[in-house]
């Protein structure tokens, strides 16, 4: 049987079960027989939950936001700094840059949307307001005029001055609509009838 | 008994973010490992005072060396073992003690009357918690260590190894030293 001395120095890492097996089966045999080293072996289990009821629970209260507070105190490099400033604001940041591009596509799918009808209305506009003139007399001058409207060039006579034709609305066979902007007028032509 | 922290999921996230100066991830970390620093620093300077003290150091040495942390080990080892150095280092500055080592340590436990063969006797508990405490007071910060991490922290001897960064046989020695030393001083006041 192993001697009280030898045994004596294991019997704390036994009570914490850290010895190797063999170890441990050595110690367990011994203190079958000893009744001195059980003692002891109860001394230490004894101990050790004495301890663990005295042992002061600090109050931690307030503690991790001195930590914070201290940490916030050191000085940091700039672009630390701004990372940090950018982080704590990410989530307004965020939220913001959602609400910007909401709004911005929306404001794009609505001008993609309306921008035809407001061609559109633009260019009733003038022709709702201004008188329709449709003069067969001048109309009559022939179609060389209107010929000369499809090219964008000179057209039309009002009284004594020259109109420009400055766009041609529609053109086929059996009609001819062009626009003057500056007179106000929209002319229709439509060629002699058989 | 206290039982060791676990590792978190998050963990390296939250390091990471403290890495790049986000505070408020390391205070996530502070809340979830201060009660075992306070308790590795209180096991080796064994004032409450000063064991938040040096715990709140213990924590911005940490932060300001997370750039140093090699994931290798774990985070709360090496908060632990930052806690241990600043305690040892704060008892060692008081100079309130002389510290024992290897062959001495063994010597002044040959001097320690026989504890052998006796038993705690009844004490009352505020007298047993006085006598244990003072009986606490008169080991070294190491032996002190030891003994606190291992029966209050429920650290193994491993773990106290990696902290305190001494070999697993200087561990147990200690251990050994600081149990007969504390056993024969409680034997010493119940027995009499």
């Amino acid at each position: 049987m192993a001697q009280c001395s030898e045994i004596g120095m294991m019997l704390g890492a036994f009570e914490d079960s850290e010895l190797e097996p063999n170890e441990m089966q050595e110690v367990a045999f011994h203190l079958a027989r000893c009744e001195s080293c059980t003692g002891i072996l109860a001394d230490y289990s004894t101990l050790g939950r004495d301890l663990r009821s005295i042992a002061p629970e600090p109050s931690l209260a307030g503690f991790s936001g001195a930590v914070v507070a201290r940490i916030d105190r050191i000085p940091q490099p700039v672009l630390a700094r701004i990372g940090r400033y950018l982080r704590r604001r990410s989530d307004q940041v965020g939220a913001g840059l959602a609400w910007g591009c909401a709004v911005a596509a929306a404001a794009v799918v609505t001008i993609f949307l309306i921008t035809p009808y407001a061609e559109q209305l633009a260019n009733r506009a003038p022709r709702s307001s201004a008188s329709i003139a449709r003069t067969e007399s001048e109309a009559g001058a022939g179609a060389n005029q209107v010929a000369d409207a499809a090219a964008g060039g000179p057209a039309m006579a009002d009284n004594d001055s020259h109109a420009d034709i400055s766009r041609l609305e529609s053109e086929n066979h059996s009609l001819a609509v062009w626009s003057e902007p500056r007179r106000d007028t929209t002319v229709i032509w439509l060629p002699d009838q058989p | 008994m206290r039982t060791p922290g676990r590792q978190h999921g998050d963990e390296a996230e939250l390091i990471d973010r403290s890495r790049k100066g986000d505070g408020e991830a390391f205070g996530v970390l502070v809340e979830r490992y201060q009660r075992r620093v306070v308790g590795v620093a209180l096991a080796v300077v064994h004032n409450q005072d000063d064991a938040i003290e040096l715990a709140q150091e213990t924590f911005v040495r940490a932060f300001e060396n997370l750039s140093k942390f090699e994931s290798r080990s774990s985070f709360s080892t090496w908060l632990y073992r930052i806690a241990a150095n600043l305690a040892i280092d704060f008892w060692r500055r008081e100079g309130r003690h002389v510290v024992l080592h290897g062959e001495d340590a063994d010597n002044e436990i040959s001097k320690l009357p026989s504890s052998q063969g006796d038993s705690f006797k009844e004490v009352s508990r505020s007298e047993l918690s006085a006598r244990l405490s003072r009986a606490l007071e008169e080991l070294t910060p190491e032996h002190r260590a030891v003994i606190l991490l291992r029966e209050v922290e429920g650290m193994s001897y491993d773990e106290i190894s990696d902290i305190l960064q001494c070999p697993r046989g200087t561990i147990m020695s200690r251990l050994h030293y600081a149990r007969t030393h504390l056993r024969s001083i409680l034997k010493d006041v119940t027995g009499s």
